[in-house]
């Protein structure tokens, strides 16, 4: 296809552009990139999430000289939580914006040019991708800290009249016994952006981890994460994703449990409404023995909205008595929304508990006739059941704060879904 | 308060209900009995509005209403209840906020101010007494996880919380053992009042010996067979449907 090529040369002629070219480690990413290619619907992972689109905008690079503080619009609620905040702008560390007094004591932040050097063979054409152009951010819990409040790590995209692409690129590091909820959040402010984010978390033994994550991106935009999690022994990585915005969002996240009795949990709460596509791809390798994962995945599909949810659970050889459970449900608010849903078990070990149920429906009758038969109106009772239905993951995020505000927004948006259409006959 | 005419509905093709009358004033208290597959459950589900029963004949007037016309949820701001014979349960929807969204709903149609959640938990202090419910069940998501008589005690709290005109209970007796059916009747007595009328669903004269009906009608095929006082449950209980069914049809 000849827009595809014209977008990957685009990105050749961008690291020219930003004088990265002459870094092999960027150059070998960028090839890495270009042979790899963009993904097309024979690719199984990627099946359902067609690039088009997005092969379709021209994207410039996102520099500094983009952006004026003063010229920022509002910062969204998220950044009036108590938190240790640091801000990003189109995937640049704005240090007026931030506020991380007081984080030191538990934790630093580091540019670790090094990271890109550690090009690896990706089998991602956009981890790839990331890797040529990113500034990456090293984020150390020490060992031992308890972190007194949750680490803000907030992304805001705004481009003016012409779309950007932005290349966030973060590593987190909890040593030893430490502790941290972690948010990593992005926000659409103005404009179509193209965030391309990668996020390796690193949780060594007895330390835990709360990955919350948040991709509230503009309508018109793409937003493409993965995340590639390594626990070890008696670790705790509880990730709780929401995606709420942008026109297509795919999240890829990789868990590898290297170390036994790890506890994992990967929570999943999404919104495709009108002609948007949530992408939830989730990977957890069992590799050693005595582990438990749980997984729960849950979205709302209205208008033409379309859902993808891929889990695999790889048992190793291994890992006996490995305990884990998926679940993935999605509801259809309309007929022209779609789900595609793929649980994947492979397990190769004999003494393991693994279990797995997918269900895409609508609202239950009886549950809306129960509600009005007490008086709540039709759209009030059916906005209250679409509202219970998502709410049930969001419920399980740890910073009650940060859960009330997503609570507040999932409400806000399934109230407006049914104030807008006409009363039902 | 309540007047049904030549009401024939059915379901999905199949006739179930095949011309009742009934009339219901403020203050009384009918009980309708019958064998299982009567139309006894087809009423109140029809009475409450149901979507999967159609009307195909005659009428029912509430409070000179044409409850026909009238969605469930504004037969419910009227002052219609329906205790439900199987309690729904709504995972992610907590017992109280439920509760005071339907009492917001109906007090805003009366054009009351509506009660925020402080003066909610005052107003319903006292019924979950009287229905000797665990408070911490309004915590809970919407009967989920409640056991058959939580379930049954939570609809007659409802009905004392929204304190409707006309109450209709849907064998809200099955499945309950004698304590939870005692504290159930003593929810419900305490509802009785002259403005008010209550319509008991059951299949078992049990029921009645604790709310006791002022007028007890058979339900047959459709029909209503047989009216009377109270005596009529006793005699039901000792002769049974059958022998009752039999009688009818040499008559």
């Amino acid at each position: 296809m000849a827009t595809t090529l014209d977008r990957t040369t685009d990105f050749a002629a961008h690291l020219r552009e930003l004088g990265l070219a002459d870094d092999p480690s960027r150059r070998r990413a960028l090839d890495r990139f270009l042979e790899l290619g963009i993904p097309t619907s024979k690719n199984e992972e990627w099946k359902y999430t067609p690039m088009r689109d997005w092969a379709a905008v021209s994207f410039e690079p996102a520099t500094e000289a983009n952006v004026l503080v003063e010229d920022l619009p509002d910062l969204p609620a998220v950044a009036q939580l108590d938190t240790h905040r640091l801000i990003f702008v189109n995937g640049d560390f704005c240090e007026p914006l931030s506020d991380f007094r007081g984080l030191s004591r538990w934790a630093d932040l580091m540019e670790t040019p090094e990271l890109i050097a550690e090009a690896e063979t990706t089998q991602n054409p956009f981890v790839a991708l990331n890797q040529a152009f990113s500034r990456a951010w090293t984020l150390r819990v020490k060992s031992g800290a308890i972190v007194d409040k949750p680490i803000l790590l907030l992304n805001l995209s705004i481009a003016s009249d012409r779309p950007i692409a932005a290349h966030p690129r973060f590593a987190v590091k909890a040593e030893d016994n430490s502790k941290a909820k972690i948010i990593e959040a992005y926000y659409g402010l103005r404009g179509t952006v193209f965030t391309n984010a990668f996020c390796s978390v690193k949780v060594a033994s007895r330390a835990s981890i709360e990955h919350i994550r948040i991709q509230e991106e503009g309508d018109t935009s793409f937003h493409i994460s993965t995340t590639k999690v390594n626990q070890q022994a008696e670790s705790t990585y509880i990730s709780n994703n929401v995606s709420f915005g942008a026109l297509l969002g795919r999240n890829d996240i990789d868990v590898w449990i290297g170390g036994e009795h790890a506890e994992t949990a990967l929570n999943g709460a999404y919104m495709a409404f009108e002609d948007q596509l949530i992408d939830n791809h989730t990977r957890i390798d069992h590799a050693k023995p005595n582990c438990h994962s749980f997984e729960v995945y849950k979205g709302i599909l209205g208008d033409r909205g379309t859902g993808v949810f891929n889990g695999k659970i790889y048992v190793h050889l291994d890992a006996q008595k490995t305990d884990a459970k998926q679940s993935n449900k999605a509801l259809l608010l309309s007929k022209t929304a779609t789900m595609n849903s793929k649980p994947q078990l492979e397990i190769f070990a004999d003494d393991v508990k693994c279990t797995h149920g997918a269900t895409v429906g609508q609202i239950e009758e009886d549950q809306l006739f129960y509600l009005r038969s007490r008086g709540l109106k039709v759209d009030e009772a059916r906005s209250l059941l679409v509202y219970a239905f998502v709410s049930e993951v969001l419920d399980k995020i740890g910073v009650r704060e940060v859960r009330d505000l997503l609570e507040a927004r999932l409400f806000e948006r399934v109230m407006a879904v049914y104030r807008q259409e006409p009363k039902a006959p | 308060m309540l007047q049904i005419r030549k009401l024939h509905a059915k379901v999905e093709d199949k006739e179930i209900l095949k011309g009742i009358n009934l009339q219901v004033n403020s203050g009384e208290v009918h009980a309708i009995m019958g064998p299982n597959g009567s139309g006894k459950s087809t009423l109140a589900g029809v009475l409450a509005g149901r979507d999967a029963y159609e009307v195909t004949q005659g009428e029912i007037l509430y409070n000179g209403m044409d409850l026909n016309e009238l969605d469930p949820e504004e037969r419910a701001h009227e002052g219609l209840f329906l205790a439900f014979q199987y309690p729904v349960e709504i995972p992610g929807v907590s017992n109280s906020y439920f509760l005071r969204a339907a009492v917001n709903a109906i007090r805003k149609h009366k054009g009351q101010e509506e009660l925020d959640a402080i003066q909610f938990m005052k107003f319903i202090r006292e019924k979950i007494k009287l229905l000797d419910l665990d408070p911490e069940l309004l915590q809970r998501s919407v009967n989920e996880g409640f056991s058959g008589g939580e379930k049954k005690r939570n609809e007659i709290f409802q009905m004392a919380v929204l304190e409707p005109k006309l109450c209709i209970l849907d064998e809200t007796d099955s499945g309950l053992d004698i304590d939870a059916l005692k504290i159930v009747a003593s929810g419900v007595n305490a509802l009785r009042s002259p403005d008010r009328a209550i319509i008991v669903v059951t299949h078992y004269q049990r029921l009645l010996e604790y709310i006791v009906p002022d007028f007890v009608h058979v339900l047959m095929d459709g029909r209503i067979v047989k009216s009377g006082g109270k005596n009529l449950a006793l005699e039901l209980e000792q002769k049974g449907y059958s022998e009752l069914e039999g009688q009818l049809a040499k008559a």
